[in-house]
């Protein structure tokens, strides 16, 4: 086991008063917490400045981590607790809330079983909540719809921790969103003894479509046209989630414009939203021989400045 | 199949989390989650994400040791930068479909 310097950790002299080691927590926390932080690593980081700063904020805590200090202060070392060694500082002088170290634990975690979860904050020994992602596509979205998932949940014997992979079906409500969380009752870790199971989460993610973007409940297309289909007008085939439609384009459409198909986009607990068709001119890659002189008869013969906002301006 | 909610009363907050009704009923009075349904606390259902933001919160101000306003004040930020981020890659995966590829 390795000796944790706590001093360290917090960035504090080892002689530093109560309320710099207060400082210096309070700073690193706001800099890694786990809520606010979402870079990988912070979780760890933060809860390392946690455990450092359980122990030093605690007057009889610090005492008995000076004397060990002393006694096995190697940073970098190995190090077991002296033989005989009990904490009177630690189990029984308040519940630990958090996963602390293997150092942690040998030196107060008198009954304290490493890998408890923050969900057994204060009393009972309800089994963990699981989060998984559950990736869908827009098409699923559109009806409700049941689907396999696997996961793997943590379960305790004899303090060990041993992962057990679990397979259900479930049902996805129509209408889900990107980021939203689809809670099964019972299904995360189960509980020590009697207690309860913990719940199992699933975290919507929306498989972004190689056609279609999401605008809250609508739906955008980008519709590629041709310069004389937007100039003309047309009929072109849109596809939409569910088949395809026919659409209309007005002579002298714009690029960018949006054209709107009722009840087309996703569903929502207040009915279809819309599907958006955005026109995109497109050029022809090349434009030879006879296409070319008919592009030069239309610049002769057009009176046409796109950049008329700039010379307003100039 | 098994029975799958986007909803979560009070009470199975208050066990799942270890926490008193008392807590939860000062989290909503700060604004920062409002239940679904129910009038008085006892009856409350939240929505999913409403009680991850209560949960949130509830660490939080455990955690780093502040008061319920700056607590609120954290996770109005939090959910205006989650909900620009979503925004910004909504809009980029519109833009590429117009931009030329690299």
């Amino acid at each position: 086991m390795e000796f944790k310097d706590y001093y360290q950790i917090l960035g504090v002299d080892p002689a530093a008063e109560a309320k710099d080691i207060k400082a210096a927590y309070r700073k690193l926390a706001r800099k890694y917490h786990p809520d606010v932080n979402p870079e990988a690593g912070a979780e760890d980081k933060f809860k390392e400045v946690a455990e450092a700063y359980e122990v030093l904020k605690d007057t009889n805590r610090r005492a008995e981590y000076d004397e060990l200090r002393k006694y096995g202060g190697r940073p970098g070392g190995g190090f077991e607790p002296p033989p005989g060694w009990q904490s009177s500082a630690g189990a029984g002088a308040g519940h630990f809330d958090g996963d602390f170290s293997d150092f942690f634990n040998s030196i107060f975690g008198g009954g304290f079983e490493p890998g408890a979860s923050r969900s057994r904050r204060g009393f009972g020994v309800r089994g963990q909540d699981i989060e998984i992602e559950m990736p869908i596509f827009l098409e699923e979205t559109l009806t409700e719809t049941s689907k396999p998932i696997h996961y793997q949940i943590p379960v305790y014997e004899n303090g060990q921790v041993r992962q057990i992979r679990k397979s259900l079906k479930v049902k996805i409500p129509a209408g889900v969103t990107e980021g939203e969380r689809i809670r099964l009752k019972g299904q995360g870790a189960p509980g020590e003894g009697d207690a309860p199971a913990g719940d199992l989460y699933l975290h919507i993610r929306l498989v972004p479509h190689p056609l279609f973007d999401v605008e809250g409940h609508n739906l955008l297309v980008t519709v590629p046209i041709a310069p004389w289909e937007a100039a003309l007008g047309a009929r072109v085939t849109v596809p939409t989630l569910d088949g395809r439609i026919n659409l209309t384009i007005a002579p002298d459409s714009q690029a960018g414009q949006k054209l709107r198909v009722k009840g087309k986009g996703l569903v929502s607990k207040t009915g279809r939203g819309d599907l958006y068709a955005v026109l995109k001119v497109v050029m022809p890659k090349q434009s030879g021989g006879e296409a070319r002189a008919l592009w030069q008869q239309l610049a002769d013969k057009t009176a046409f400045d796109p950049r008329a906002e700039w010379s307003k301006q100039a | 199949m098994t029975r799958s909610t986007l909803q979560i009363s009070i009470r199975e907050f208050c066990e799942c989390e270890g926490v008193s009704e008392g807590l939860v009923v000062t989290v909503v009075e700060h604004g920062i989650a409002r239940p679904l349904s129910g009038r008085e606390a006892p009856e409350w259902v939240f929505d999913t994400a409403s009680a991850g933001w209560i949960r949130k919160a509830i660490r939080l101000r455990q955690d780093l040791e502040v008061d319920w306003v700056a607590v609120a004040m954290v996770i109005d930020l939090l959910q205006q930068r989650e909900q620009l981020q979503l925004e910004n890659s909504r809009l980029r995966q519109r833009l590429r479909r117009f931009a030329m590829e690299e």
